[in-house]
C-alpha cells in the first residue's frame, strides 16, 4: 500500500463495524453455530485442533504457568450467578462451553495491533499473519473472549521429540517463540477448498470443507459454513434463530436459542451458540 | 457389494478425494505394501532415512505413484484405541500418516471420532516407543536382534522344552477378529486352552446380567429412540462402551421431542454433568433405589405384570422411605421419577461402571435392569444385536476373572511360558494379588508391546510391535448396534522403525514352527489376512472379483454383514437375591467410600503415555497432567481442606497421596480419584505422575461373578501438612459471574422442532 | 553583590516602596558572585563527593544484572518473565509508564516554568530535564524488552519499505510510538539547546579532549547579542512546542488502556489522570534527585532550601489532582451502569491484588500529607525517603492498573489469582534503574547540572528587585 493509496483508501483502510449487506455480494463468509445443548464437553475438538494446528503439548510445569496453547478449550461452569453456597448440588448437571477465537467482524484486536498482523480477511476470517506479529501481545490484552494464545517459549524445541515432528501438519506453520496464535477456522482447509473450487470455476459446496473440530465433534454439535451461501446449512441457522451478523442486539422470540457471546461489547462475533436445554421438571 | 454407504454431508472434501482417486494408484499402493512388505519403502520415510536417525531432505525426482507432494490422501481404516473400534480415515502426506478422522462408511463412529482415537498417531510417533526386541541378559533388559529373541521364544516353546499346552498361556485384553483367531490357532496347535482375556475395567457383571435375563451379553440400547433415560452411573458419553456411536446417539436423543436424560450416581462423571437432573446416591445402593422404583411402578395402573409374584411381593419391602433412608435420596424423588417414567415413554434404563462395581453389583444390575422389563422397554429401546455369522472372530470381553484365572494359574506354578499382549496387568492389578512377586516364578515371559511398560520390564523377551497404524487387521466391535461391522484395518503408513513387527507376523512366525504345512503359503499376516478375507466374499453376497472385494474392503474400511435384526425372544426373569435393604453401616476406621473414576481418554492408564490425552483437560475438573482427589466443597470445609492440599487416601490395602480438588459433583462422605496416572514406566510423557489407585482397592468381589467390585473400596482420608498447585484449566472461579457465557433455556420453552 | 555585574545594573530604578521590604527567604544567596557560580558548577564535572562513585557502580551492577535478565528472555522467550495468558503484561508495561510518567515533570519544570517566568525553577530545571531525556530512553526500553519479537520491533515505526507495509494507524501503540518518538527528540533538543550557553563556559575552562567535546558541542558560542536574541527566541518556542507535546504523550500512553475493552481501563477520564499521575510521580523523583545533587555535588547554595519549599508545594498540588482525578475515575465506575467494570473494581480492592491497590493509597494519597508537616519538609533524609514512597506508590499505582485487570477481565474462566512475576522481570525493573541512574550520573560528570547562565540572571534579577525595594 503507498501513502497515496493509503489515503485515497482510508475508509475502507480503518477497521470499522460491519455494515448492513457487507457480505451481500461477497463469496464467503465464513461462520460457525454451536449447539451446546448437543455438546457433552467430551474434548474430541480440542484434540483435533491440536492435530490439525500443531499445537504444543506444553507439560505441567508451563501448563501450570498458564502457557497452555488449546485454540479451543472447554470450559465447565457450575453456575451462573456470582457465588453459590458450599454445599451446592450440580442437579442439572455442568455447564460445558467450547470457547475458540469468535473471528469477530468488529474485533478488539485488529484495531489495537500495532503492525496489522491480525486483521480481517476478506472471507471474514479475523486472520494473524505470524510473520508480522511483533509480540506486543496488545490484541490478548483487547480481546473481551481472552482466546488468543502466545508463544511464550520456543515451543518446537521441546513440544516434539523426535520422531514425534513427525505428526506436524505440513499445512500449518509451527510458530516461533514471541508471536501470538489463535484459532483460525482452520484456514488453510479452507484456503485449499477455496484453491480446489476456483480452479472448477464455483464456489466451495457446502459441506465440502469443515474445520478439525466440527469435522471430530461424535454429537456434531458445531457446524461451520459460508453464511453468504443462504443454502448453507450455517446460514440457515442463524436464520432460524433470527440472528444478523451486523446487529448487536438481536430482536428475536423468545424460544431461539441462538445467542452471541459478549455481543454487548459491538464485536459483531461469527460464532453463534444455541442455549444450552435442561428439562427442568426432571 | 452390500455395504450400506453413510450418505454424510459432514464428512467434507478429504473424504471424498479419497474417494476419487484412480483405483490404480490405490491397488500399487497396496501391491507395494503387500508383496514387498517390510522391504517396501515409502518415498516419504524411506529416503530421509528416518529410521537411521540421518535427516537427509531429497526432492522428490520421481515420487511414486500413489504420492503427490503437497496432497493429502485418505487411507480407511479401524482405531483399535478401545473396544468399540470406530472406523477412521487416516490422513496420508509425503507417505506420513498426519491425522485421524472418523470414517463416514462406519455404522460405529459414522464420520466422527473421539479424543483418544486421534491421540493413534501419538502412538505411531512416540519418542519412547520400542524399536528394538529386548532379552533379559544378567537380570537386565538389554537390546537384541529378532533372531536372538525368537530362538529364546523357540527355545521355550521347542520339543526339548518338553513344555505341554496348557504350561502356555497366552494374557490379552478384549481381542477381536483375526488377531483372536491367530491366538486361538497357536494355542491350539499346543493343544492348549489358555488364552486368557483380562480387562481391568470389564463390564462383566452387567454384561452376565443381561446375558441371563436376555439371552444377549451386548443387547442394542437405542439411546435415540428413548423419550427418558435413567442411567445409574452409565458413562456412555465419557469411558462407555462406544462413546463415538453412543454420542451420536445421544445427539440425536436430545433433538426434537427431545428426550430427557436423568444420571444417578455417587459421583458425576461426563454422562452425568449432560443430565437434566443429577441425582448423587450412596455408593453400593443403586440396586435399592431401582428396586424403589420398581417397587412404585408396578402399582402404577399401567403396569401389566410381567414379574413372577414371588419377585413382586419381595419388592414391597423397598418402599421409598426406607430406599430414601438407605440411598440418600430424596423418598419424593421415587414418585416424581414414576410420574415421568410413564409418561415419556419409551424410556431406558442403564446400569454402568459405578452400580456394578460392589459386592452385590450383580444384584444391583439385575434390580436396574428390571426396570426395563417391568417398563416393557424390551424389543423397543432394549433390542438383540444382529446375529453374527464369524462366531471365531467374535470380541472376547476381557474381565477380571481374566486375572483371577492367571493368578491360579500363578498359585499353582503352572505356567511355563507367559505371552502377553495388549495389557499390563503389573499396573492394573490391584495390590493384593501380588502379581509382581509371583510372575517372577514364570520361567519365560514374553511381553509384545509397543512401548516398554511396568510388565514388560518384568519380562524375559520384550517383542516391539507394531503400532496401529502401520498394521494390517481385523476387528469386532463389542457393542455391535446396528449392524455387524467388521472394520478393516490396513497401514497408514510404511514402519517407522525397521525393527518392528506386526503381532500377526509374529503369531505366524510361531505358528509355521509348529505346522509349516498349513501356514507356508502365507509368507506374512497381509496375505493371511487378505485370504480371510476374501475367503467370506459369500458372506457378504459379493459379486466382485477377489481383488477387487479386497481393495473395496480396505476402501471402504468396514464390510457390513447383511443380516436381519434378531429379537429378543423371551425374558427371563429368575428370582435372585436382591440388594439388601440395611442401611450401610458405618465403617469408623474408613469413614469415606471411594469411588475411582474412569476418564474417557486415559482408561485405565493403557493411554497415559499420549501427550495430547495427558494435556487435555478432564472435562469434569480441568485437571491435566496428574492425579487429584475429588472431594465434596462441604466435606473440604469441614475438615478445612483447601485446594492442592496433600490427602492421604488409606484403604486397607495401603494409601496414596494426591492433591485435594474441590468438586460439588460429588457425595458428600465420598472421595475419588481417576484412574490412569501412577505409572513407574511406560515412557517420559507417562512416567512418575501422579498415583494410582488400583493399588488401593480392596479385595471385595461381586458375590455372583466374582469380578472385583472396583467402587466397593472404603478409606480414609487424612489431610497432610503438605500443599501444592492443582495445574488445571479453570480459574479462581467456576461460575459465570452474571456473563451470558452458556445459558440454559427450559425444555418446554425451547421449540426444537422448529430448528433447522 | 560582586562588581563584576555593577554595569550591566540599570541604575535608574523608578521603583519606590514606602515599606521597607524584607526578604524573608531568598531562592539563593544574595552575595553570590558569579565567578563563584561558575567555580561551584564545574567543580561538578572535576572531583564529586566519594558517594557519587558509590552510586555510580551500584547502579552499574544493577544494570548489568539486567542485561543478563534480558539476555536470559531474549534467548528464551518471554516464558521466563512467568508472564501467562491473561496476564499478558506485566511489570514490563507497568514500568515502562512509570517511567514515561517520570519523564514529564522535567518538561514541566523547564517548559512551563520558564513560560511563566517562574524563576526559582532555574537552579534545578537542568537536571531534571536531563531526568526526563533519561527516563524516555528508559520507557522506550521498555516497550523493546516487552516485545515477543524485539527483532522486528521495527514494524512498528512507519517507514518507507518494499512492500508498502504500514503499520495499523489505528493502534494505540503506533500513536505511542510516534508520541514518544517525538517526545523524546524534541526533549533531547530542548535540554541541549537550553545547555549552549554553559558549554561555552566549559569550552573556555576546559583542556584535553573535553575541550574538543565541548567545542564541538558549543557551536561556536560566544555570546554575542544577536546569539543571545536567537538562542532566547528558540528556546522560548521550543519551551511552547514541548508544553503541549508532554501533556499529548501521557494521554496518547493512556489511550493504550482507555481505547481498550478491558473493565478498569474503558475510562473516558484516563488522559488526565495520567497526565497528573505522571507530574506526581516526576515531582517526587525531583525531590529525590534535588537531595542527592544538592549532597552529591555541594550545590547546597544553589539547591536551596526556599527552592525546594517551592518544589513540595508543587508536588502537594499536583499529588491532591493525582487524588482527584483518581476519585472520580473510581466513582464514575461505581455510578456507573456497567456491572463488570463495578465488579472488577470491587475486585481491585478487595481481592487478591488488594495489597497492591492499599499499597498505592498508603503510599500516593496518604503520604503526600506528610509533606504539610514542617519537619518532613526540612530535614533532608526524611524528605528524601517520603519522596521515594510516593514514588513507589506510583510505581504500585501503574501495577494496580494492569494486573487486576487482567486478572479479573471481562472472562470469568481466565481469571488469575495470586499472580507473582518472576525474578526476570524483576531483575529487568531494577536494571532499568541501575540504567537510568547510571546515565544520569554520567551526565552530571560530564555536563552542568546547573544552569550556570540562568544561575546568573537569577542574582541579577534579585539582586535587582531587592535594590528597587530598598534592601541591598
Amino acid at each position: 500500500m503507498s501513502l497515496n493509496n493509503l489515503i485515497k483508501n482510508w475508509t475502507s483502510f480503518r477497521s470499522r463495524r460491519p455494515y448492513l449487506d457487507q457480505y451481500k455480494n461477497a463469496d464467503y463468509k465464513w461462520a460457525m453455530v454451536i449447539d451446546l445443548d448437543a455438546c457433552t464437553g467430551c474434548n474430541a475438538c480440542t484434540t483435533a485442533c491440536y492435530a490439525e494446528n500443531n499445537l504444543p503439548v506444553v507439560g505441567k510445569e508451563r501448563y501450570e504457568k498458564g502457557h497452555a496453547m488449546h485454540w479451543l478449550r472447554i470450559e465447565r461452569y457450575w453456575g451462573e450467578g456470582e457465588s453459590v453456597p458450599v454445599d451446592m448440588v450440580p442437579d442439572r448437571g455442568a455447564q460445558f462451553l467450547p470457547m475458540m477465537c469468535q473471528q469477530c467482524e468488529a474485533a478488539p484486536c485488529e484495531v489495537v495491533c500495532p503492525v496489522g498482523a491480525t486483521h480481517h480477511s476478506a472471507d471474514g476470517l479475523n486472520t494473524q499473519v505470524y510473520n508480522r506479529c511483533v509480540g506486543s501481545r496488545y490484541c490478548s490484552a483487547n480481546c473481551p473472549y481472552k482466546v488468543r494464545y502466545f508463544n511464550w517459549w520456543q515451543y518446537a524445541d521441546t513440544a516434539w521429540p523426535n520422531p514425534l515432528e513427525l505428526q506436524l501438519n505440513p499445512d500449518v506453520s509451527v510458530r516461533s517463540k514471541g508471536v501470538m496464535e489463535k484459532c483460525t477456522f482452520c484456514v488453510q482447509r479452507l484456503r485449499e477448498s477455496m484453491d480446489h473450487a476456483k480452479t472448477d470455476g464455483r464456489l466451495v459446496r457446502d459441506g465440502e470443507v469443515t474445520t478439525a473440530c466440527a469435522q471430530a465433534c461424535p454429537t456434531s454439535a458445531i457446524t461451520f459454513g459460508n453464511l453468504a451461501n443462504p443454502q448453507s446449512q450455517v446460514a440457515k441457522k442463524w436464520k432460524n434463530q433470527q440472528i444478523a451478523l451486523e446487529k448487536d442486539e438481536q430482536k428475536k422470540d423468545e424460544n431461539l436459542r441462538g445467542y452471541r457471546i459478549f455481543e454487548e461489547f459491538r464485536t459483531y462475533p461469527s460464532v453463534v451458540y444455541l442455549e444450552r436445554v435442561r428439562d427442568l421438571e426432571a | 457389494m452390500p455395504v450400506k454407504k453413510q450418505e454424510s454431508i459432514d464428512t467434507g472434501e478429504r473424504a471424498m478425494a479419497a474417494e476419487k482417486r484412480p483405483i490404480v494408484e490405490r491397488r500399487d499402493f497396496l501391491k507395494i505394501l503387500g508383496i514387498s512388505g517390510a522391504a517396501a519403502t515409502l518415498a516419504g520415510c524411506g529416503n530421509t532415512s528416518i529410521e537411521s536417525g540421518v535427516e537427509k531432505v531429497q526432492s522428490y525426482v520421481q515420487p511414486e505413484d500413489f504420492v503427490v507432494p503437497g496432497n493429502s490422501v485418505f487411507y480407511a481404516s479401524t482405531c483399535t484405541q478401545c473396544p468399540s473400534h470406530c472406523g477412521v480415515m487416516g490422513r496420508v502426506r509425503e507417505g506420513r500418516v498426519l491425522k485421524l478422522e472418523g470414517n463416514p462408511n462406519s455404522i460405529i463412529s459414522n464420520g466422527k471420532i473421539c479424543g483418544l482415537g486421534q491421540a493413534s498417531i501419538q502412538l505411531q510417533y512416540n519418542p519412547d516407543r520400542l524399536t528394538t526386541p529386548m532379552i533379559r541378559e544378567g537380570g537386565k533388559l538389554v537390546t537384541a536382534s529378532w533372531d536372538q529373541a525368537m530362538k529364546i521364544v523357540n527355545d521355550g516353546l521347542g520339543k526339548d522344552s518338553r513344555i505341554k499346552g496348557n504350561e502356555i498361556v497366552f494374557l490379552t485384553n478384549s481381542v477381536s477378529g483375526h488377531q483372536k483367531v491367530l491366538i486361538n490357532n497357536f494355542l491350539e496347535s499346543y493343544d492348549s486352552k489358555n488364552h486368557i482375556a483380562y480387562d481391568s475395567l470389564s463390564t462383566q457383571v452387567g454384561d452376565q446380567v443381561r446375558e441371563n435375563i436376555y439371552g444377549y451379553t451386548n443387547p442394542v440400547h437405542k439411546i435415540k429412540e428413548a423419550r427418558l433415560i435413567l442411567s445409574f452411573g452409565n458413562d456412555f458419553l465419557g469411558a462407555g462402551v462406544s462413546p463415538v456411536y453412543l454420542a451420536n446417539q445421544y445427539a440425536q436423543f436430545r433433538k426434537a421431542p427431545r428426550g430427557t436424560l436423568i444420571q444417578i450416581e455417587p459421583r458425576m462423571t461426563l454422562t452425568g454433568g449432560n443430565a437434566d437432573r443429577w441425582y448423587p446416591i450412596r455408593p453400593g445402593t443403586e440396586g435399592v433405589f431401582a428396586l424403589g422404583l420398581a417397587n412404585a411402578l408396578i402399582q402404577h395402573p399401567e403396569y401389566d405384570t410381567t414379574l413372577p409374584t414371588e419377585l413382586t411381593e419381595s419388592l414391597k419391602a423397598y418402599d421409598k422411605y426406607t430406599v430414601g433412608q438407605i440411598t440418600g435420596i430424596n423418598p419424593d424423588a421415587i414418585g416424581h421419577l414414576i410420574a415421568m417414567m410413564w409418561e415419556k415413554t419409551p424410556t431406558l434404563v442403564l446400569s454402568g461402571l459405578s452400580a456394578e462395581g460392589h459386592q452385590q453389583g450383580y444384584q444391583n444390575a439385575y434390580a436396574i435392569e428390571l426396570l426395563n422389563v417391568i417398563l416393557g422397554n424390551v424389543g423397543k429401546t432394549v433390542t438383540a444385536p444382529m446375529e453374527n455369522p464369524f462366531p471365531q472372530m467374535t470380541h472376547v470381553n476381557g474381565n477380571y476373572q481374566g486375572l483371577v484365572a492367571l493368578n491360579n494359574q500363578l498359585d499353582a506354578k503352572n505356567v511355563k511360558v507367559l505371552f502377553m499382549m495388549g495389557v499390563n496387568p503389573v499396573y492394573t492389578a490391584p495390590a493384593f494379588i501380588e502379581l509382581k512377586n509371583k510372575l517372577s516364578n514364570v520361567p519365560l515371559k514374553i511381553a509384545m508391546v509397543t512401548q516398554l511398560d511396568e510388565t514388560a520390564e518384568l519380562c524375559d523377551v520384550v517383542l516391539p510391535l507394531l503400532s496401529p497404524v502401520e498394521e494390517f487387521g481385523t476387528h469386532l466391535a463389542s457393542y455391535q448396534p446396528e449392524a455387524i461391522e467388521i472394520g478393516i484395518q490396513q497401514p497408514l503408513m510404511e514402519k517407522l522403525h525397521a525393527h518392528t513387527k506386526s503381532f500377526g507376523d509374529v503369531l505366524l512366525t510361531l505358528l509355521k514352527e509348529r505346522d509349516e504345512k498349513s501356514y507356508s503359503k502365507y509368507p506374512d499376516y497381509y496375505s493371511y489376512i487378505r485370504e480371510a478375507v476374501v475367503k467370506s466374499k459369500p458372506v457378504f453376497k459379493s459379486t466382485l472379483s477377489d481383488d477387487d472385494f479386497w481393495d473395496s474392503a480396505l476402501m471402504n474400511g468396514v464390510l457390513h454383514v447383511p443380516l436381519k435384526e434378531a429379537q429378543i425372544d423371551k425374558v427371563k426373569i429368575e428370582s435372585v437375591n436382591l440388594p439388601k435393604v440395611e442401611t450401610h453401616p458405618e465403617d469408623v476406621n474408613y469413614p469415606f467410600y471411594f469411588v475411582p473414576s474412569v476418564k474417557a481418554d486415559m482408561r485405565d492408564g493403557r493411554h497415559a503415555n499420549l501427550p495430547w490425552l495427558q494435556e487435555s483437560p478432564d472435562p469434569m475438573t480441568t485437571v491435566v497432567w496428574d492425579s487429584w482427589v475429588e472431594i465434596n466443597p462441604k466435606t473440604a470445609q469441614d475438615m478445612q481442606v483447601r485446594e492442592g492440599d496433600i490427602l492421604e487416601i488409606k484403604s486397607s490395602m495401603g494409601s496414596v497421596l494426591a492433591k485435594a480438588y474441590l468438586f460439588p459433583g460429588i457425595q458428600p462422605n465420598t472421595v475419588s480419584i481417576p484412574f490412569g496416572q501412577g505409572h513407574t514406566a511406560y515412557g517420559r510423557y507417562a512416567s512418575n505422575r501422579g498415583v494410582n489407585p488400583f493399588k488401593i482397592i480392596n479385595p471385595i468381589t461381586d458375590e455372583k461373578t466374582g469380578e472385583l467390585a472396583l467402587f466397593a473400596t472404603r478409606v480414609q482420608v487424612t489431610k497432610t501438612a503438605l500443599n501444592e498447585k492443582v495445574v488445571k484449566d479453570e480459574g479462581p472461579t467456576t461460575l459465570q459471574q452474571g456473563r451470558k457465557l452458556v445459558a440454559t433455556m427450559a425444555a418446554d420453552k425451547a421449540e426444537l422442532s422448529k430448528e433447522v | 553583590m560582586s562588581h563584576m555585574i555593577k554595569h550591566d545594573v540599570p541604575d535608574d530604578n523608578e521603583i519606590h516602596i514606602e515599606k521597607k521590604f524584607v526578604p524573608k527567604d531568598l531562592d539563593i544567596d544574595k552575595d553570590v558572585s558569579w565567578a563563584q557560580i561558575n567555580k561551584d558548577v564545574l567543580r561538578s564535572l572535576d572531583r564529586p563527593r566519594p558517594i557519587f562513585w558509590v552510586i555510580f557502580f551500584a547502579a552499574m551492577a544493577l544494570f548489568s544484572f539486567g542485561v543478563y535478565c534480558e539476555k536470559y528472555q531474549y534467548d528464551n522467550g518471554l516464558g521466563v518473565a512467568d508472564l501467562n495468558n491473561p496476564q499478558v503484561w506485566g511489570l514490563y508495561i507497568a514500568t515502562f509508564i512509570f517511567w514515561i510518567g517520570m519523564g514529564h515533570s522535567g518538561t514541566l519544570l523547564s517548559a512551563l516554568l520558564h513560560i511563566i517566568h517562574a524563576d526559582w525553577r532555574k537552579p534545578i530545571y537542568r537536571y531534571a530535564e536531563a531526568m526526563t531525556t533519561f527516563s524516555l530512553l528508559t520507557a522506550a526500553l521498555f516497550v523493546l524488552i516487552h516485545l515477543g519479537r524485539v527483532w522486528q520491533f521495527y514494524y512498528v515505526v512507519a517507514y518507507p519499505n518494499e512492500r508498502w507495509v504500514w503499520p495499523n494507524f489505528s493502534s494505540p501503540l503506533v500513536w505511542d510510538a510516534t508520541a514518544i518518538g517525538t517526545y523524546l527528540t524534541s526533549s533531547l533538543l530542548f535540554l541541549y539547546t537550553g545547555m549552549v550557553p554553559d558549554l561555552a563556559i566549559c569550552r573556555d575552562n576546559a583542556t584535553g579532549a573535553r575541550k574538543k567535546l565541548y567545542t564541538f558541542m558549543s557551536l561556536g558560542w560566544q555570546g554575542t547579542d544577536r546569539q543571545w536574541a536567537t538562542f532566547r527566541v528558540t528556546y522560548m518556542t521550543l519551551a511552547c512546542f514541548l508544553m503541549p507535546l508532554a501533556v499529548s504523550v501521557h494521554s496518547i500512553v493512556s489511550t493504550d488502556f482507555a481505547v481498550s475493552q478491558n473493565p478498569g481501563w474503558h475510562i473516558t477520564s484516563f488522559p488526565p489522570y495520567f497526565v497528573a499521575g505522571a507530574l506526581y510521580s516526576g515531582c517526587s523523583v525531583i525531590i529525590t534527585l534535588f537531595i542527592l545533587l544538592r549532597y552529591v555535588f555541594r550545590f547546597e547554595a544553589y539547591m536551596t532550601m526556599p527552592i525546594l519549599n517551592k518544589l513540595i508545594k508543587m508536588t502537594f498540588a499536583i499529588a491532591m489532582v493525582w487524588n482527584y482525578l483518581n476519585l472520580i475515575e473510581y466513582s464514575t465506575v461505581w455510578y456507573g451502569a456497567n456491572e463488570i467494570a463495578k465488579q472488577q473494581l470491587l475486585d481491585k480492592m478487595t481481592g487478591t491484588y488488594a495489597p497492591v491497590f492499599w499499597g498505592m493509597v498508603f503510599c500516593s494519597t496518604v503520604m503526600p500529607f506528610t509533606l504539610l508537616i514542617k519537619f518532613v519538609r526540612t530535614h533532608l533524609p526524611t524528605l528524601m525517603v517520603v519522596s521515594i514512597i510516593l514514588n513507589f506508590g506510583m510505581w504500585l499505582e501503574r501495577i494496580q492498573i494492569i494486573t487486576p485487570t487482567f486478572g479479573h477481565s471481562q472472562y470469568p474462566w481466565t481469571w488469575t489469582s495470586g499472580w507473582w512475576p518472576s525474578w526476570v522481570q524483576f531483575g529487568i525493573v531494577a536494571g532499568s534503574f541501575g540504567w537510568f541512574t547510571m546515565l544520569f550520573m554520567l551526565y552530571c560528570k560530564i555536563f552542568p547540572t546547573i544552569s550556570m547562565y540562568e544561575v546568573k540572571e537569577m542574582v541579577h534579577d534579585q539582586s535587582k528587585m531587592l535594590k528597587a525595594k530598598g534592601v541591598a
